[in-house]
């Protein structure tokens, strides 16, 4: 024990007796072991916030379209989405629990004199539900109002404003297509804009049998979407629906889909890639910033050996052997970076704390990151501190004991 | 590590025929050509000389921080003159203590921590090595000083301190480069005083260099130098009258 023990402990004292010294050596480490952690925590809590965000446009949702045509006059017209096909995959699929059609075209709204363009989607009761859309007031459809082809409708916001100005729309009777009269049952709580800029409460929703009936000569879905039974489904219904609706559409062999089937999953996954690229670049970033600190703890380390010539002279004069005076520097520098990296996790928890609470992140401290930058600072810190300690054992007595 | 045996019939340093070459651009430069010497157990002997007649060259090379060119350093009986670095850091450890004009005491280090030093080196057990370090600064008169820093002692003080650590391994030779250089000559005196009394307790033997001939004056006996080599006081006087 005696000479290593001592060795730790008297480096300790010199640590101690110099704090400005020993707390410059460390700051960049601790700032790099710091950085690195809060920057891991970030990109992964900006990740899981932007992958949260996608949730609520619905994870757990598979969206059947009829495929644009295209300008091919050759290729044969793709056969819409009928309430045959809705009923198909109805009685057919296993893996699916809901199954909502959506009808829509732009037309006129009227009250009143006033008539203003919009569009009008014909919905089942449960599209309210899937897309996460409040109702403001009044209340939503209902199944008899579906079986029944009812005539009443939920406005949006844009609407209800443009039509009815302060006035309490519920009750009241709007036109839709000039043709159709509706009993406005709800008002949607607002929206706002979409990504694209489109005003997402410039709308107004009746029961799609209702719109069936009375707002097209011909049943053609918009767009179907459909809920499978559970999340580990998605992937196995998307093929049993893409199966289902070629049968319906009589497709064989090599004939190309008419139809689409995607699901917003696909654009959770890719936000998730491109929050997991930049949390990559982030932790880049950071690491080099631990190197820089590993950088500067030789530069300190280096000018220490250099200030403390005479003390290595000395010390070489009283008997210490080069292998000792290695040893010491590794010591002190070992003490540095451990107490850096210490220091640096502290920091990094936390800010990373910090920011996840005011940016309302979840808050998530990776402990592989933790270990990863602080097995890094360490090994960084003992790379850097070798090099310094070699330099004041092979420095020559002589001359160290000159240089005054 | 050569076992350098403290026979006390025997010279406790014999130097033969001792050179020492620095080559330049110019060609080889002689800081030592061919010194002969030998000092006895307990004996203090007086390095004198003109700047660049070599004095603190030998005095390295006495100290094993440097190794001759060429010619034998016999110390204690055994050859020291080469050896590897790791060699000759173990012999200054064991039988050599260095005292210098400017003291170089650790400044961070208190009083008790710079006497203990060369024990802790030598893996002394820390107990046992700061009640040498004790009681060696109680000998040189600073038993009340132990936790004191050198920035917060006097010169003579610092000098004490530098000389106690010099003997804390008990080494058989002391080698004290001028010793009383940064002191004022009251001081100075009663630092020659307690090197002097020391030597008579331990029989330790001062290699000691100094300018000044007063202080020389308490050594046993005066070695004068010029040009790398041993010679009479009388060559020396004419040299510096010339």
């Amino acid at each position: 024990m005696g000479f290593g023990r001592e060795t730790w402990r008297l480096a300790l004292k010199l640590i101690v007796r110099q704090p400005g010294r020993s707390a410059l050596t460390m700051l960049g480490l601790a700032i790099g072991v710091g950085a690195f952690i809060a920057m891991v925590s970030f990109g992964e809590g900006a990740r899981r916030s932007v992958v949260a965000q996608f949730e609520v446009l619905g994870t757990n949702l598979i969206k059947l379209q009829t495929t644009n045509p295209g300008i091919n006059p050759r290729a044969r017209a793709p056969m819409p989405l009928s309430d045959a096909d809705v009923r198909f995959i109805e009685r057919e699929a296993t893996t699916i629990a809901h199954v909502l059609p959506v009808a829509r075209r732009n037309a006129g709204v009227a009250f009143g004199g006033e008539q203003r363009p919009t569009w009008i989607n014909g919905v089942a009761p449960g599209y309210l539900s899937l897309h996460a859309w409040e109702i403001a007031a009044g209340g939503n459809f209902e199944q008899t109002d579906l079986d029944e082809r009812v005539k009443v409708c939920l406005l949006g916001k844009t609407n209800v404003r443009a039509l009815f100005g302060e006035r309490d729309p519920l009750g009241e009777t709007v036109t839709l297509a000039g043709t159709l009269p509706c009993r406005v049952i709800g008002v949607l709580a607002e929206k706002g804009f979409s990504t694209n800029g489109n005003d997402l409460d410039d709308i107004a929703l009746v029961p799609y049998t209702t719109y069936n009936t009375h707002l097209t000569d011909r049943v053609a879905y918009a767009y179907v979407e459909i809920e499978p039974s559970s999340k580990a489904l998605l992937d196995a219904a998307r093929v049993e629906v893409t199966d289902i609706v070629r049968r319906a559409h009589g497709l064989e062999g090599d004939d190309p889909n008419d139809f689409t089937v995607s699901s917003p999953s696909e654009v959770i996954r890719a936000a998730d890639r491109t929050a997991r690229i930049l949390g990559t670049l982030l932790a880049a970033i950071a690491g080099v910033s631990l190197l820089v600190g590993g950088i500067g703890i030789m530069n300190i380390q280096l000018v220490s050996v250099a200030e403390r010539t005479e003390e290595i002279g000395v010390r070489a004069a009283i008997g210490a052997s080069p292998g000792q005076i290695l040893t010491q520097f590794l010591v002190e520098g070992l003490i540095l970076t451990l107490l850096g990296t210490l220091v640096g996790v502290t920091l990094g928890i936390g800010v990373a704390m910090l920011v996840a609470e005011n940016m309302g992140w979840p808050r998530v401290i990776s402990p592989s990151g933790v270990g990863l930058s602080a097995g890094f600072g360490i090994a960084v810190g003992l790379l850097f501190g070798y090099l310094p300690a070699r330099r004041a054992a092979l420095m020559d007595p002589i001359h160290a004991l000159r240089r005054e | 590590m050569p076992p350098v045996a403290r026979s006390p019939d025997a010279p406790v340093i014999e130097t033969r025929g001792l050179t020492k070459v620095y080559p330049n651009s110019v060609g080889d430069v002689p800081v030592l050509a061919g010194v002969d010497m030998s000092i006895a157990h307990g004996e203090v002997v007086a390095l004198r000389g003109p700047s660049g007649s070599g004095k603190s060259t030998l005095l390295n090379i006495l100290g094993c921080l440097d190794r001759p060119t060429r010619g034998a350093y016999v110390l204690g009986g055994s050859d020291v003159s080469a050896l590897t670095r790791e060699e000759q850091a173990w012999v200054r450890l064991h039988y050599i203590g260095f005292i210098f004009q400017s003291f170089h005491l650790l400044s961070h280090a208190t009083a008790l921590e710079n006497v203990a030093l060369p024990l802790h080196y030598a893996r002394v057990p820390r107990a046992e090595a700061e009640a040498t370090a004790r009681e060696l600064l109680a000998r040189v008169g600073l038993g009340h000083r132990h936790e004191h820093f050198p920035s917060q002692l006097s010169g003579g003080e610092r000098q004490r301190v530098a000389i106690a650590r010099a003997l804390t391994g008990r080494p058989p030779v002391v080698l004290a480069d001028e010793p009383t250089g940064a002191l004022d000559t009251k001081t100075g005196a009663e630092i020659m005083r307690l090197l002097l009394e020391l030597r008579a307790e331990r029989s330790t033997a001062i290699v000691l260099v100094t300018h000044d001939p007063e202080v020389a004056e308490y050594a046993d006996r005066q070695i004068f130098m010029r040009d790398g080599k041993v010679v009479d006081r009388a060559e020396v006087a004419d040299g510096l009258r010339s």
